[in-house]
Formats: C-alpha cells, sequence, structure tokens
C-alpha cells in the first residue's frame, strides 16, 4: 500500500512537472502559432495552458505549496492546482499535500499606475493528504458508519485580499505579479466552531500569504 | 532593503508563535505554549498532594469532545463549588477528529482546574495522526500511578484503531504493573477508554483481560468512558465492578472516595 501511495505521489508529481514544463514551452509558441494564423484548432489546447503559477505559505495545506492555475471569465475565476509539503515531525515523516482551489474575484480595482488591487477573493477548496496513514472511507474493521467523515480529505472555505503589480511590457514571460493573504478554515473546524461559543474565530481561522505569477 | 526583510522575519516569527498559522489539520505541530508530557507532571503533584493522607477523593470526568462550552462549565462549577478533591482522572475522547487544536483546546480549559488531571487516551483521540498528539501532550498511552495505598493503572484499550499494530491491551505492561516485586500498594483500580464487550475492545481476550488484572492485589473497581452514560456493571459476574462515566455533554461527572476500609461513590450532575 505504502509504495502504491508512493508510485502515486510520483505520478502526480510528474503530471504537475509536465504540466508546468508544457506551459514554459508554449509561452514560448505563442508568437508562432497565432502568426500561422490556425486560431480555431489550437483555441481549445491554449486553454488547457496554465496561466500563472502560485506559491504559499501555511493556510491548512502545508507549510509551502505551490502549483498551477487557470483563469477565466474575464479573469475573475481562477482554479488552483497546489502540492503542499508537510514537514517532518519528531513522531511523523514528511507528508504531501494536492489541492484543489476555486477562485472568485469579483472587484479589480486600478490604484496607481500599474497596480491593481482586488479587494475580496473568495471560494473554497478541497486538500486531500498524499499519505497512506489516512483514509477517505473508514476501513474495513469499523462497524458501518463508525466515524462518518474521512480523515483525508478536507473542504475549507476562504476569503482574502490581492494586490497586483502588471508589468508595461507584455511581452516578457512573467506578465504581472501579485501577493496576497487569505483567512480560510476547514470542515472539521467549522463543525467544532458551530457548537461552541468557547472557540473564538482566532481558534479556528487559519492565515496563509503567497504569491501569484502570471505567465499568459 | 534590509530592514524590509528584518521587519518581515519578525512579522512571520510572531505569526508563527499566533495560532492562525496552521500548517494542516494533522501537521502534529503543536502550538509553542502547550503543555507536554501533562500526565507525567501532574501525577508528581497528584502525589504530593495525596501524601499521608488516608482518604483520598477524586473526580472522573469522560468524553469531554467537542464540548468545550460544557467543559467550561465543569471547570468553573468544579472550581468554585467541589472542595476536598485531590485529582481528576479523565476517562478519554478529549479530541473528537484527533486533530491537535482540539486537543490544545481541551487542555486550554482543564489546565485551568485548581486541581491536577490525567487523561486516558481515547478512540477519537487516536484517529488521524491523533495517537501522535496525545503521546506528545500525555505521554505513554499506558500508565500508571500510587496514591495512599492505591495504584491506579490506566490502559489503552482502543483495540479497533490498532491492526494489531500495537498491543492492545498491553499485557506485557500490565503483569509488569501486577507483579509481586513491585508491590508498594494494597489496592488496584483499572481505568480505560473502552470496556471489554464494546466494539472497541479485543473481545477476544476480554475474558482473559479481566482474569489478569484480577491478579492485581485487591482490584477494587474498573473504570471506563466512552458508552455516554452512567453505568456500574457486574461485567463478569465475579462482584468485580466496572463503572462507566457519562460525558461531559450530560453534565455529570463521578465522584469517588477512597477510604482505608473501602470506597465510595457519587454520580453527580451540574
Amino acid at each position: 500500500m505504502v509504495i502504491l501511495m508512493k508510485k502515486l505521489n510520483f505520478k502526480l508529481i510528474f503530471v504537475l512537472v509536465c504540466l508546468i514544463c508544457n506551459s514554459v514551452l508554449h509561452a514560448q509558441n505563442d508568437q508562432a502559432i497565432e502568426d500561422k494564423g490556425s486560431v480555431s484548432h489550437y483555441a481549445f489546447w491554449n486553454k488547457l495552458i496554465p496561466r500563472y503559477y502560485k506559491g504559499q505559505y501555511a493556510g491548512s495545506i502545508g507549510k509551502y505549496s505551490a502549483g498551477l492555475g487557470w483563469s477565466y471569465g474575464k479573469d475573475h475565476w481562477e482554479t488552483d492546482l497546489l502540492l503542499g509539503y508537510i514537514p517532518k515531525n519528531t513522531d511523523r515523516h514528511a507528508m504531501a499535500t494536492l489541492t484543489l482551489k476555486q477562485n472568485y474575484l469579483p472587484w479589480k480595482i486600478p490604484v496607481y499606475e500599474q497596480f491593481v488591487f482586488e479587494p475580496l477573493n473568495c471560494g473554497l477548496f478541497l486538500n486531500t493528504l498524499l499519505d497512506s496513514d489516512f483514509w477517505v472511507k473508514e476501513p474495513d474493521r469499523y462497524p458501518k458508519g463508525y466515524y462518518g467523515f474521512s480523515t483525508k480529505v478536507r473542504i475549507h472555505v476562504f476569503m482574502g485580499e490581492r494586490i497586483t503589480y502588471k508589468f508595461k511590457r507584455q511581452d516578457l514571460y512573467v506578465k504581472s505579479v501579485s501577493l496576497f493573504y487569505e483567512l480560510s478554515t476547514s470542515d472539521l473546524y467549522l463543525i467544532n466552531a458551530f457548537t461552541n461559543s468557547y472557540l473564538k474565530p482566532k481558534d479556528y481561522l487559519s492565515l496563509a500569504f503567497g504569491v501569484k505569477v502570471q505567465i499568459h | 532593503m534590509h530592514k524590509i526583510l528584518i521587519y518581515i522575519s519578525l512579522l512571520l516569527l510572531f505569526l508563527n508563535s499566533c495560532d492562525l498559522i496552521d500548517y494542516h489539520p494533522y501537521d502534529g505541530k503543536l502550538n509553542s505554549s502547550t503543555e507536554t508530557d501533562i500526565n507525567r507532571k501532574n501525577i508528581a503533584k497528584i502525589q504530593e498532594l495525596c501524601k499521608g493522607k488516608d482518604t483520598i477523593r477524586f473526580v472522573m470526568i469522560s468524553d469531554t469532545q467537542r464540548s468545550y462550552d460544557e467543559t467550561e462549565d465543569f471547570m468553573n462549577h468544579f472550581n468554585n463549588q467541589v472542595h476536598d478533591v485531590d485529582f481528576i482522572l479523565h476517562g478519554g475522547d478529549m479530541a473528537d477528529f484527533g486533530m491537535k487544536k482540539e486537543y490544545e483546546w481541551t487542555h486550554k480549559i482543564l489546565s485551568k482546574l485548581k486541581v491536577p488531571y490525567v487523561a486516558i487516551i481515547g478512540n477519537h483521540d487516536i484517529i488521524g495522526n491523533g495517537a501522535q498528539v496525545y503521546k506528545k501532550m500525555y505521554g505513554e498511552d499506558n500508565f500508571s500511578f500510587i496514591v495512599g495505598d492505591t495504584k491506579i493503572i490506566c490502559l489503552n484499550t482502543n483495540a479497533i484503531e490498532y491492526d494489531y499494530s500495537h498491543p492492545v491491551p498491553d499485557f506485557t505492561f500490565i503483569s509488569e504493573q501486577i507483579a509481586p516485586d513491585s508491590l508498594s500498594f494494597k489496592r488496584t483500580i483499572v481505568a480505560m477508554h473502552a470496556p471489554p464487550g464494546n466494539e472497541q475492545f479485543n473481545n477476544n481476550v476480554k475474558e482473559i483481560f479481566h482474569m489478569v488484572i484480577k491478579q492485581a492485589p485487591s482490584l477494587l473497581f474498573c473504570l471506563f468512558g466512552h458508552e455516554h452514560n452512567f453505568k456500574a456493571i457486574d461485567l463478569f459476574k465475579d462482584g468485580t465492578y466496572y463503572y462507566g462515566c457519562t460525558t461531559i455533554q450530560k453534565r455529570g461527572y463521578y465522584l469517588f472516595t477512597l477510604t482505608p476500609d473501602g470506597y465510595s461513590y457519587e454520580e453527580v450532575e451540574f
């Protein structure tokens, strides 16, 4: 089982690396493709090319996490795929996590020259531990429905803000750089908070900082 | 530029020390202010408090998971209205999902009790990476201590959580605890989270378990939690009672008094 998980982890990392390489190559080929004018043929594949990279500190998905994503709907929507790293502990090995995150940014306010302020970024994300010690469905040894939750997959909601600097030259690889922070909480934290006035937001909220690099 | 870097690193250091920075619910990284090795430290305090006493009084609470409001009510009730109690025994399930934050929230309240407490491991404390958090915060999952002339043996009985990877119940530990060369005590109490016969217990050995613990010097009674109700059962029909403690959510606890001649107990509601 452990070997299987390791293989699975390796596959996931491989897919992510492929996606990243792909986006680098495509970014360089874009000019050539547009020159040929065969837009419709490439339009579908173009959509699959990641538009940005993101890196993040903390936020309940790892100490550090990084990945890529796609923006669409006039850039008001973003979907991220992030790989996270939880450092090893005195009694436990390091763990990896995978996150699928959906962002919604309703407003983009130009503030100063090349700066754009996004006063709200909200949405939800699914996080899974890539570790065989945790389960999605309870192992068979338990009576049916014994715990009724997964230790492996968490769903979180979040809210945050972001500031973006758009480079004047748009012919370079990096088009813009953003800094963001956000506060999130997970299903299990909320279940605890829901029935206990003892718990305050500082107990169950999780803070994250990050950077986004737009390339496409 | 250097100044900015210093500010940023100071800010990160500050944030790291506060609760808002969470790597993962199961990262096992305790807050820097969270106490560790609680059982060992508190046992030392309990033994100091009980020194020379021939009557010992203790309270048992259990299954405080996800009941922080009620646990806080209990703490206030105990600190203000209950007197002459030497220590508190927690029957397990401090956490509900085995998350370190749940452990920390619970301990934050229980650390305010006016007498020291010790905690047994419950099945909900084990799931996820809970067992590692328990070990760090409370210590070994099997432990014992002597108060007056009585030894209290606290056992991990949540066998279903382990897939035979860990001996539950640990007969080696039990035998060591009741071995004739360690008889600095006259009477014994065995405390656990899940009782024999419960789905958590390794029921293949429940009779053997009972036979083994009966060999301890004058086994007074056994204590358990997990079943969320007050219960007093002569489980093996031999006169040895197993007392089940209710949950803190149901606002109840046991008050036990050990006297030189025997013991008495009360079911208390607050």
